[in-house]
């Protein structure tokens, strides 16, 4: 980067040299020292029962098994709950995302009276805190026969506040001229909003997606309120009933914790920039 | 450069170019139906999912309800209870020490961080400890937290093992009031520096190159540039880390409900928005729940008011 240029000025190349070098030092540790607790997660979950948690921590595996792992579905229907959050994640992305899109088209492009004033209102949401709103939400559902259902997970995710800001503040950013040209083409409004303003937001529709799928998979919150029955429990409120008892030893909880995050990291590494990205933008233009 | 659309999605027939007259009021019209069409899923759910319960919430407060029998109205009395509730004292002095602490580690450490990373020339370093801070903030709360009361384990975990061994006798965490809330405070470090840490590198490179130079030609320091030219330029980023962290700080709820769901040794780890989950679904008292999660709504707006008169007031460049 231009760090160089700024470089040439300061003092003598072996001083920096020296420097670059205690800085590397320290932020390898740095580095090593936030990654160690996952390590020693992988290492001990791949380790024979009788052998796990010794003491100094060993750091690989050894002697190695995968039985720790066999023996998760036994105390957690661990297959049964990533789907359920695979398809909660999914439905909460996709739906919220389409709903936010249409909204922040109108919001955006379309004129009518009091635009503004409710596009105030809407975003004003952003205050209000879940735990507030989760007990009447929690009647409505059980008012419903939902509660224990996965759609009492989705369904209030469809609505996403801070989506519908972020996408409407990126369709002004889009020349409205786009829009005129395609309409004297003869396009709808439809067309115009799928065909020509979401290609074009590519970037801002694919922070959201990151950031919605990645709130909804973590979520811990809302299953712990709606779901009761192991069956129905979401990866997160699962993995917690595990410490509860159910007579399961250590190494299958840290198995069970490490087929987590194994893919989480996996999905993470494949896509780091564009995830590093996507909080800095959403972030930076709250 | 918009090629004709060629396929056009059904909707409402566009305006020709022919009919000029009464064509203006029947397109207002027909954006108004069409407002109407794109808006109504989303005002629809925003009604029944937010707007709707927290007026539901509001209403709420003045009542007392078990969620079974009908609700009782209870005029002011749910917040004069919470006026002198011991329980909802320690929990607010809780959380604010957690948030405040919070901020605190998470400024100076992200700061620290991204200056840090940004001066590293290695290539393949750089990448390393990038992924390594990021890391844990992809990670579910759930694990996080099970992971770390294992990391933390008096007997078998690694951190009392390196204490020891490094001459200082470990404290048994989760049991001894003094430690459980600061254990609770590194652990959100760890999971949540990476957050700040990226907020904190973007706004540390929209720093304009020419002003470091200029100040270096000029014959300033490192440290000079530092605290004259890059931390002034930084402060929209500092101050909005801070408010984010503050804000997410206050609801903390995931990692203090899993590691200590009692709320820990002399509720040394009850959180506001954990006293509120025991008020509202375990102990069934909705109203006063509700009393409780309209004083965490009044300091989330405070804080969110004081933020909007910051950015337009004392922050640089805005």
């Amino acid at each position: 980067m231009g760090a160089r240029a700024v470089r040439a000025v300061r003092g003598p190349v072996r001083v920096r040299q020296i420097r670059q070098v205690l800085l590397a030092l320290v932020l390898l540790a740095v580095g090593l020292v936030m990654i160690a607790p996952l390590v020693w997660l992988v290492a001990e979950s791949l380790t024979e029962e009788k052998s796990a948690f010794s003491l100094p921590p060993s750091w690989t595996p050894s002697p190695f098994t995968v039985d720790n792992f066999r023996a998760v579905p036994g105390l957690i229907p661990f297959g049964r709950m990533a789907l359920n959050s695979l398809l909660v994640a999914v439905v909460s992305t996709g739906g919220s995302l389409l709903v936010s899109v249409m909204a922040a088209y109108a919001f955006s492009r379309l004129s009518f009276r009091g635009r503004e004033t409710l596009f105030l209102i809407v975003v004003s949401a952003l205050m209000v805190p879940v735990q507030m709103t989760v007990i009447p939400v929690f009647v409505l559902m059980r008012t419903l026969g939902l509660v224990d259902h996965l759609a009492a997970l989705w369904l209030p995710a469809l609505i996403n506040v801070f989506a519908i800001f972020f996408l409407r503040q990126y369709f002004n950013t889009i020349p409205r001229e786009l829009d005129e040209a395609a309409r004297i083409d003869g396009a709808g409004h439809l067309w115009i909003l799928f065909r020509m303003l979401v290609p074009l937001s590519a970037p801002a529709l694919a922070a959201m997606t990151i950031l919605t799928f990645e709130l909804s998979w973590n979520s811990y919150f809302a299953p712990l309120i709606f779901l009761s029955t192991p069956e129905h429990m979401t990866l997160p409120v699962g993995l917690v009933t595990l410490q509860n008892g159910q007579g399961g030893s250590s190494v299958v909880v840290f198995a069970a914790i490490t087929a987590v995050v194994v893919p989480v990291l996996a999905v993470f590494l494949v896509f780091q920039r564009n995830f590093v990205a996507s909080i800095a933008s959403a972030g930076l233009r709250g | 450069m918009t090629t004709a659309p060629v396929l056009t999605v059904p909707g409402p027939p566009a305006a020709g170019p022919g009919r000029a007259a009464p064509a203006a009021k029947r397109a207002d019209r027909r954006s108004r139906w069409a407002a109407c069409a794109f808006l109504s899923p989303a005002l629809l759910l925003f009604v029944v999912f937010i707007a709707g319960p927290f007026v539901v919430a509001v209403v709420l407060s003045f009542f007392s309800w078990d969620m079974l029998t009908p609700p009782r109205f209870n005029g002011v009395g749910n917040f004069t209870t919470m006026f002198t509730d011991p329980l909802l004292y320690k929990a607010l002095a809780n959380t604010f020490v957690f948030a405040l602490a919070s901020v605190v580690t998470h400024l100076a450490g992200g700061l620290l961080l991204a200056l840090a990373v940004n001066r590293l020339m290695n290539r393949v370093l750089s990448y390393f400890v990038r992924a390594a801070l990021f890391f844990p903030f992809v990670i579910s709360w759930a694990a996080v937290a099970l992971l770390w009361k294992y990391v933390l384990d008096p007997t078998f975990g690694m951190v009392a093992y390196y204490l020891d061994a490094a001459g200082i006798a470990p404290p048994d965490w989760f049991n001894d009031p003094s430690w459980a809330l600061p254990a609770i405070i590194g652990i959100d470090f760890w999971h949540t520096i990476g957050f700040t840490f990226v907020i904190m590198l973007a706004g540390l490179q929209t720093v304009p190159r020419e002003l470091v130079e200029a100040a270096r030609s000029d014959g300033a320091n490192s440290r000079q540039v530092l605290w004259h030219v890059t931390l002034p330029m930084m402060s929209p980023t500092v101050f909005f880390a801070a408010v984010v962290t503050f804000i997410g700080a206050f609801q903390i709820f995931d990692p203090v409900q899993i590691i200590t769901p009692n709320g820990g040794p002399d509720d040394s780890t009850l959180t506001v928005v954990m006293y509120l989950y025991q008020k509202g679904f375990q102990s069934f008292q909705a109203g006063y729940a509700s009393a409780v999660s309209l004083l965490v709504f009044v300091v989330m707006m405070a804080v969110t008011l004081l933020q909007f008169r910051g950015a337009r007031r004392w922050v640089h460049g805005r």
